[in-house]
């Protein structure tokens, strides 16, 4: 690790004063991702500015037929929230799942999505949901938001302060897991909104993606029989030694059927 | 007699003495060792897999605040440091000697601790940076400057062997280093010709790491004043290690003293010299201070001695009632960069026809180099790869003649009445109840009812497959080993012993043979590995000679110290020494109840004036035994999975093993000795690889997010049982148990797993059998065009 300023600020003005003064300063969250990249010497920073030290970025609300979570909101907290497990509880399991309990315990909603891993759980969450991403700035429709390989729409100096999520009737994540990181080597997020369905895919690709001619289909008839055989194109998809791009389209659409029955 | 001396002897689940220790955090790993004024080294690696050095700039690295010295292969050059004196070719009396076939001479690489000239595999020391922090160490090895030419390289192992491939040695041949032949091919030719079925079997029992949870570390201290160097570390055995490092040095062994306290994982990976154990010690005379390294996880992939790497092709032939008639084939082993170690090849060739009535085979063995880690034992070397070949001869062979897969082992499995046998390889296994220990693992795993457990899988929309597979295991290693007892008059017994503890739970195994044989509770023994200037002699851990070789060493002297405990008993109660029995730690006189006690027989060993000469002082005694024996550790698991047909997951859902011991000194240790090496095989089948990419030889499995290692909650509970049929070559009877495990796992979790799939018209698949492998298979579809994949 090479070396760098530490800063704990105690609001959002004083982040974004820090990260406007440093040169090459960065955000530091959970530091899930960020950390184990600084320990390996594959990324340096002049300074890191800690977002743990500010309260409002903490906590999960109902708002309205919405739940709001705060960006630095850790997956432990979520996962065990009677709020989310009483509205969303797909939501709650999907962050029941993302990594190990010291994971769960550290890292964060906010630091998950700023990250955009194309194997992280929260983008499909967000994405299957449509979410809105509540910044220091604006509101970013979750379609929006993810532009590719840890690639998102946040400018230079915008925090993420929290996630609202709208309620769906029903949904669910299915994740299958590569072997040796136990990421989502293919993630499916299907969730039954009150004007039709959503189905958004992790892992299988650079960045989440939506299933559109599932969404289309489940919307005439919300039932398994209509994704059935449905075919996913490997144009974008990835391959590594793990699982090639045809393997991935094939368990995107096995994974749709099942997510699908599981929210009938 | 104490109760608590019962509770402890020969046979006793004994809960693990250290595992206090442990569990408190008080074990002592070679990385809590420091030492005052220790510099710290980091080692620059090869990023390359193949290359010429044309050169190396130091001035920018010496320029960094902090370092304090930078060496290179030109320093270890004009230090005269030797090659590291790997022994590949060594052969234990017992095992077949591979020659090559040609007559030729066979090629050994040598193997500089820093890298002369050529690198040859991703990862391969070139300089160590000597600092005053590892932070500052590793600002100074990113500021070396090295001129690389890039050569071509090979990794895989069939196609390092071909004539055409990139060179890894320009003073060799070629690449296959070795190239012997074992067996009769007339015969095994005529038997061929013969057959009423011949089966085939192209496959590749992959490259796989040891991944310990402690990576390696050393510190070394040279005293100027006596020239001698303290190496702290851990390693396979203490002894050899001391030698090896003197031996690169160039000095006499005595001048190297090498300390190891506790060990977290050794399975042959961590068996041998690193160069790094050599590096700390020479810079530390050179800099004039300890030097501390410690290897990291990532480094750890590219630098831990790898395993397996068997390309095989063999057939099996059978006449029309199913009998074996013959086996031919060609195995290559991939040793690596370097030819540290032709064991695995070489043992696992020697019991290619496993415990089967194999009458004729000819096969061929090759050792190739290749632009990758090298090779060594790895937790069973090479009997794990041979064993998973035979068992998937015979399922292929059973589906071809509609033979039942057990009834078709049952036929062909040696019966105790052929015993001792020798096999094709010239192999000769002891004894054994071969068929009783099948039928035991069949009963267990309740083979009979798997029907309704495979309809019941398949109502849940599962395939469900159950395999079973017989091994043998050879277990040989350095035939040399010494104990040493002495009795403390307080009431202690202190064992000094060469064979090393690496997790295995020798604490309190080889203190049950104390309670066992001199009546003192394990609690009151305590064990002495690790130490060269205490434990002089003595061969390590490996090759399932622990208990094997301990367990003689310690009776020998035990009949020692009761001969001459008696003899100071009989002094002490003014008796003749022929009228002394010992019992439970007392010497009595028959026929009365007069006696005392082994402590106050040591105490007076020490104060009585009139003793002889060698009774008097200390209650101790010596024994060194040679012992040339193999062993042969033998028995059946069985392994049932559900697969997702759809998706390709495949699910362990049983698992049984039955592993014959001989004598079982404390089963508890035993069962946990099983389940870590039935996860350790089942890893290999199911998940683990060391992927090389093929164009450049970068490791693509380079941390634990890419290399697949299995968890607690990738395996069901196992069912263990332990039979014990005492060994004919071992004095007390003894066989192995810490290679059981692994030996048939790989074979029978591919049988089971393709068993689950055998409808889709799978007749095999590859290790390791990941969900897609799975689903391709099921689905006939050809491999991905992943290179680095290929053997």
């Amino acid at each position: 690790m090479y070396d760098f300023e530490y800063h704990r600020p105690a609001n959002v003005e004083d982040a974004l004063k820090l990260i406007g003064e440093r040169g090459e300063a960065k955000l530091l969250a959970g530091g899930m991702s960020l950390l184990p990249s600084l320990k390996m010497r594959l990324a340096r920073y002049s300074d890191l500015v800690d977002l743990g030290g500010i309260a409002e970025l903490n906590g999960i609300r109902r708002d309205g037929n919405a739940l709001v979570i705060g960006a630095m909101t850790p997956h432990a907290v979520v996962a065990a929230s009677p709020e989310v497990n009483s509205t969303i509880p797909a939501l709650a399991s999907l962050a029941n799942g993302i990594g190990d309990p010291l994971v769960r315990n550290r890292g964060t909603i906010g630091g998950s999505i700023a990250n955009s891993d194309p194997a992280a759980d929260y983008p499909a969450g967000v994405v299957g949901l449509g979410a809105t991403i509540i910044t220091n700035q604006r509101e970013i429709e979750a379609d929006e938001f993810f532009l590719g390989l840890f690639d998102t729409a946040l400018a230079p100096r915008e925090i993420i302060t929290a996630v609202r999520f709208p309620i769906p009737r029903k949904a669910v994540y299915l994740k299958l897991r590569q072997q040796a990181s136990r990421f989502a080597v293919v993630g499916v997020f299907v969730a039954r909104m009150g004007n039709g369905a959503r189905v958004a895919v992790t892992g299988a690709g650079p960045s989440v993606f939506r299933v559109k001619d599932a969404e289309a289909a489940l919307a005439r008839k919300f039932d398994a029989s209509v994704v059935k055989g449905l075919q996913i194109k490997q144009d974008n998809l990835s391959s590594d030694i793990h699982a090639s791009a045809e393997y991935r389209a094939h368990c995107t659409s096995v994974m749709i059927g099942r997510a699908v029955t599981a929210v009938s | 007699m104490s109760d608590s001396a019962i509770s402890t002897r020969i046979g006793e689940p004994v809960r693990r003495k250290e595992d206090l220790h442990f569990l408190t955090g008080k074990g002592v790993f070679s990385d809590d060792v420091s030492l005052p004024r220790q510099a710290y080294a980091v080692i620059a690696r090869s990023p390359h897999a193949h290359a010429r050095i044309r050169g190396i700039k130091t001035a920018a690295t010496l320029a960094v605040p902090g370092v304090v010295m930078v060496l290179s292969g030109d320093d270890l050059r004009a230090d005269g440091l030797k090659p590291i004196a790997h022994m590949p070719t060594s052969t234990h009396h017992a095992e077949t000697a591979l020659v090559n076939s040609d007559g030729s001479e066979i090629f050994t690489a040598p193997r500089y601790a820093l890298a002369i000239d050529k690198v040859r595999n991703v990862g391969e020391a070139v300089a160590m940076i000597i600092a005053d922090s590892v932070a500052a160490a590793k600002d100074g090895a990113e500021a070396l400057e090295v001129d690389y030419e890039i050569l071509p390289s090979v990794t895989a192992t069939v196609a390092a062997a071909e004539p055409d491939a990139p060179r890894v040695w320009d003073e060799a041949r070629s690449n296959v280093c070795m190239d012997a032949q074992v067996g009769d091919p007339e015969a095994t030719e005529t038997a061929f010709a013969s057959a009423a079925h011949v089966v085939k079997l192209e496959t590749w029992a992959q490259r796989v790491t040891g991944v310990t949870m402690e990576p390696r570390a050393a510190v070394c201290e040279f005293d100027a004043a006596t020239q001698r160097y303290t190496l702290y570390t851990a390693s396979g055995g203490a002894v050899r290690l001391k030698e090896d490092v003197a031996h690169v040095l160039g000095i006499a062994s005595k001048a190297v003293r090498v300390v190891m306290e506790d060990m977290g994982g050794n399975f042959g990976t961590r068996g041998e010299v690193y160069p790094e154990f050599i590096l700390v010690a020479w810079a530390a005379r050179r800099a004039g201070r300890p030097v501390k390294w410690t290897c990291e996880r990532s480094e750890a992939f590219v630098s831990d001695y790898q395993g397996r790497d068997l390309a095989v092709t063999a057939e099996l032939a059978l006449d029309a009632q199913g009998n074996f008639l013959a086996m031919r084939g060609s195995n290559i082993g991939n040793a690596g960069s370097h030819t540290v170690s032709f064991a695995p090849l070489k043992k696992g060739l020697g019991i290619m026809s496993s415990i089967y009535r194999v009458p004729a085979a000819h096969f061929r063995a090759r050792s190739v180099v290749s632009n990758t880690m090298s090779t060594r034992p790895y937790r069973s070397a090479g009997r794990p790869e041979v064993i998973y070949v035979m068992e998937r001869l015979i399922d292929l062979a059973a589906r071809k003649g509609n033979f039942d897969r057990a009834e078709i082992r049952r036929r062909n499995l040696l019966s105790e009445a052929e015993l001792p046998y020798t096999n094709q390889f010239h192999m000769t296994y002891d004894n054994g109840a071969y068929h009783k220990v099948m039928e035991e693992a069949l009963t267990l795993a309740n083979w009979q009812g798997f029907e309704r457990r495979r309809i019941d899988a398949r109502k849940r929309g599962k395939r469900r497959g159950i395999g079973v597979a017989n091994y043998v295991d050879t277990s040989t290693g350095a035939p040399r080993e010494r104990a040493e007892i002495i009795v403390h008059p307080e009431g202690k017994i202190d064992v000094v012993i060469g064979v090393t503890e690496n997790g295995q739970g020798h604490e309190t195994s080889f203190a049950q043979l104390i309670t066992e044989w001199l009546g003192v509770p394990a609690d009151d023994v305590r064990l002495i590995d690790g130490d060269t200037d205490i434990v002089k002699v003595g061969g390590g851990a490996h090759g399932g000679r622990g208990m094997r070789m301990a367990s003689l060493v310690i009776w020998n002297a035990s009949k020692q110290i009761i001969e001459k405990g008696t003899r100071i008993a009989a002094r002490m109660l003014e008796c003749d020494p022929s009228s002394i029995r010992f019992d439970s730690a007392r010497f009595i006189v028959e026929g009365t109840q007069r006696t005392v006690g082994l402590f106050e027989v040591a105490a007076a060993a020490g104060q009585l004036k009139d003793l002889p000469d060698d009774l008097h002082g200390s209650l101790s005694a010596c024994s060194e035994e040679i012992h040339h024996v193999a062993s042969f550790p033998y028995g059946t698991h069985v392994c049932e999975v559900e697969v997702d047909p759809e998706l390709g997951i495949v699910d362990i859902v049983g698992y049984t093993a039955v592993d014959d011991v001989g004598r079982a000194i404390n089963p508890l240790l035993i069962h946990g000795q099983v389940h870590g090496g039935i996860a350790q095989g089942a890893g290999q089948a199911l998940l683990e690889q060391c992927h090389y990419e093929s164009e450049t030889g970068q490791l693509l499995s380079g941390s634990l997010m890419d290399y697949a290692l299995p968890r607690a909650d990738n395996f069901p509970f196992f069912k263990t049982g332990i039979s014990e049929v005492p060994s004919t070559t071992h004095p007390l009877g003894i066989r192995p148990a810490g290679e059981s495990g692994t030996t048939p796992a790989l074979g029978v979790v591919v049988n089971a797993v393709v068993d689950a799939v055998a409808e889709f018209g799978v007749r095999h698949i590859e290790m390791p059998m990941t969900p897609e492998r799975v689903w391709r298979a099921i689905n006939g579809k050809q491999p991905p065009s992943s290179v680095s994949t290929s053997r």
